[in-house]
């Protein structure tokens, strides 16, 4: 009986991806309309920076951008509302920590470059602040209860840094006239360049955070006496 | 002017972030925060009121290449509601979770809820409505689960992972529509739009990830324990709020940007998931056996009632008859969100006071305290549609409208379901008429009482007595008399 009635819901959703698959088909037999691709590229220029994707994330939709950032603010908050961080991994053994000791600060710097050459090629905060919470998880792996991470109260200043300096450049372009994330010709450039710089460390530090797994502090405190906890992989 | 449009969004977003920095002061940043989210979206419907639609477009790029934002009437009214439904519900949280570790969790989501809240009444783009449908689905499970208990956080996750079904549906739909159109403005779009099988999909794609997420009968049933679960504030917030902001956007994009291709078929199809959704939701609300399930359940019933306005503005022509009955269904959504939020509240107070919220055995309880028992008994009038409230005038032009297209099917379906009402408020206020010693004082705590009464006065008398204000904003004529 339920053998029968998963069958059906099989050939139910099959049958609903074949309209949908028709549909896309359909649709992308249309007559190409105007594409937004072709608009984008003929405004680079006055974007401020040179890689499309960029332009787009950071210019023409950076309030999307804005709220993607606050999107993962809103699922670090609701990890830290669930409790407090379990206890960390066992110490690692001096073969792993040396290449933990090589590994992390190369990613740290990669992730440098990545936000740099987001300007003209592809890279940008996400793909950098991406390689930060690497390193924070290889660190966290690697037995560093923290990850890496500095204590609660500035842990909390860093997650936000990224939307609070994204809004506050808005907010400011708004009161001095530009409007809300207009940037004034000519200094596109330096703002997107901050912007992305705080989001970097925003996104790395989030990203570490919850892979931490919970609320900094009263959990993670555990000070070598709680080796005892720590869990076994 | 229109460069405001920004504020309802902008100014709670940093209260959040700064709640979020500062823990400890949470709560005063986060009712600072409250008040000035709420006045910037009064003021964005008092703008609207005087001078008529506010529209922009951010980065300074135009359309199709910026992101616009657009205040209409129907999105004034839903932000006025928002804006003084949210400040109460700020008001009481700040009491209610006084010393309570959970404050410091509350209010960083909370403001990020309201953001995103506000994001959705203002967006005049479509891929811009999806990021705001994720801040929101996501506060919203997080606020939910706050309590931390076995039960909350499964109700949640379930209510997490459906939310994020039905915006991925949501998003399908839109990628389909820029496949085929190239922008994702709406108003632009709704230029281009024709009745093609490829707008129909996307429709349905859309109408369905949204009506799954404002919990459309049958797709309800993620709904009660979730809401049943959560805070009291957050419960108020989660059934007042959040269901009407996917509800609104199905309203909006059914009305005007799906216009040339929904027809009295389609729109029947909903009025039915809606008339189901009436009856169900208000027999369940009478089976329940706590206070906040019923709550939950007469959620699901009064967002049938909105769903049976479909039909009837199909089967009209545009005209005053067509125009009532739009601003009477933004009427009963309003209504809703005062009278429903007001409820979860009075209901968190006595659950507070009795250490449990079972109807059977509330009686002494809700004897102690009268104003909040008043504000149950104010928030269940409305819900039932007892007049003056606002959806007492909802139904009438409700019902007028179901007599003039001929549409009589839906008469005995609002009928049941205001009597179904009528029992289940009734057998909640009976508990209230036992032997017990009643109070001298009527308010026993001000600062929790006096929001959900304001609230659920709100539901009977400012939307009852003074409806005409609504059909102003929407820029109608005048309310019917």
């Amino acid at each position: 009986m339920k053998r029968d009635l998963a069958l059906l819901l099989g050939i139910l959703l099959a049958l609903l991806a074949a309209l949908l698959l028709w549909a896309l088909h359909a649709t992308l037999a249309l007559e190409p309309g105007p594409r937004l691709a072709e608009l984008a590229s003929a405004r680079l220029e006055q974007t401020g920076v040179s890689n499309p994707v960029t332009a787009v994330l950071l210019n023409y939709r950076a309030y999307d951008t804005l709220l993607e950032l606050a999107v993962l603010l809103a699922a670090l908050l609701g990890i830290w509302s669930l409790g407090p961080a379990p206890a960390g991994y066992q110490r690692s053994g001096p073969a792993l920590a040396a290449l933990v000791d090589w590994i992390v600060p190369l990613a740290i710097l990669a992730g440098g470059y990545m936000l740099w050459v987001g300007g003209h090629a592809p890279g940008g905060a996400f793909q950098a602040g991406a390689l930060l919470g690497a390193a924070g998880v290889i660190l966290r792996l690697s037995g560093e209860p923290s990850a890496g991470l500095p204590g609660e109260p500035a842990q909390r200043w860093l997650v936000v840094l990224g939307a609070g300096v994204f809004a506050l450049v808005g907010g400011g372009l708004l009161a001095s006239g530009f409007g809300f994330l207009t940037y004034p010709p000519g200094q596109a450039k330096w703002l997107i360049l901050l912007i992305e710089s705080a989001a970097t460390v925003a996104i790395g530090v989030t990203l570490t955070a919850a892979y931490v797994g919970g609320r900094p502090g009263s959990g993670t405190a555990h000070n070598g006496t709680g080796q005892s906890r720590t869990v076994q992989r | 002017m229109a460069d405001l449009l920004i504020l309802p969004v902008l100014v709670p977003l940093l209260g959040g972030l700064l709640a979020t920095a500062l823990p400890v002061r949470s709560a005063l940043v986060g009712t600072l925060a409250a008040l000035a989210t709420s006045l910037s979206g009064l003021s964005i419907t008092l703008l609207v009121w005087l001078h008529g639609d506010l529209g922009t477009v951010l980065g300074g790029w135009g359309v199709p290449l910026g992101i616009g934002l657009s205040a209409d009437g129907l999105s004034a009214a839903l932000l006025a509601m928002a804006s003084l439904v949210a400040l109460a519900i700020s008001i009481y949280a700040g009491s209610y979770f006084a010393g309570s570790a959970q404050a410091r969790h509350f209010w960083p989501l909370w403001l990020l809820l309201w953001s995103a809240l506000n994001g959705v009444f203002l967006a005049a783009d479509l891929f811009n409505l999806y990021v705001m449908l994720e801040l929101l689905g996501l506060s919203a499970a997080a606020l939910g689960a706050l309590t931390g208990k076995r039960e909350a956080i499964a109700a949640n996750l379930r209510y997490l992972l459906v939310g994020l079904l039905g915006s991925l549906t949501y998003l399908l739909g839109v990628a389909l529509l820029y496949t085929a159109y190239g922008t994702l403005d709406i108003g632009l779009l709704g230029e281009r739009l024709g009745p093609t099988p490829i707008a129909a999909t996307a429709l349905a794609l859309m109408v369905s990830g949204l009506a799954l997420k404002t919990a459309l009968f049958p797709l309800h049933f993620w709904l009660p324990p979730a809401h049943a679960n959560a805070p009291a504030p957050v419960s108020a917030a989660l059934s007042a709020l959040v269901v009407k902001a996917s509800f609104y956007l199905i309203l909006r994009l059914w009305t005007e940007l799906f216009a040339p291709i929904t027809d009295i078929g389609a729109a029947t199809l909903l009025g039915l998931l809606g008339a189901g959704a009436v009856l169900w939701g208000s027999w369940r609300a009478l089976r329940a056996q706590r206070l906040k399930l019923l709550a939950a359940y007469s959620t699901v019933a009064q967002i049938g009632y909105l769903f049976l306005f479909f039909p009837l503005l199909a089967s009209l022509p545009p005209g005053t008859a067509r125009d009532d009955l739009f601003a009477a269904c933004v009427l009963m959504a309003l209504t809703h969100g005062f009278a429903k939020a007001g409820f979860f509240l009075a209901a968190g107070l006595v659950q507070q006071k009795a250490g449990h919220d079972r109807i059977s055995e509330l009686g002494g309880v809700a004897q102690r305290m009268p104003a909040t028992t008043f504000s149950i008994a104010l928030a269940g009038s409305a819900l039932v549609g007892l007049p003056p409230s606002g959806s007492f005038i909802g139904k009438w032009v409700l019902m007028r409208g179901a007599f003039e297209t001929g549409q009589w099917w839906w008469l005995p379906v609002t009928v049941l379901g205001t009597l179904l009402a009528a029992a289940y408020v009734f057998r909640v206020l009976s508990r209230a008429f036992g032997l017990e010693p009643t109070p001298l004082q009527f308010v026993t705590n001000a600062r929790t009482e006096i929001p959900a009464l304001l609230l659920a006065f709100a539901s009977v008398a400012l939307l009852g007595l003074a409806a005409g204000p609504v059909w102003a904003v929407l820029g109608f004529g005048a309310a019917p008399a």
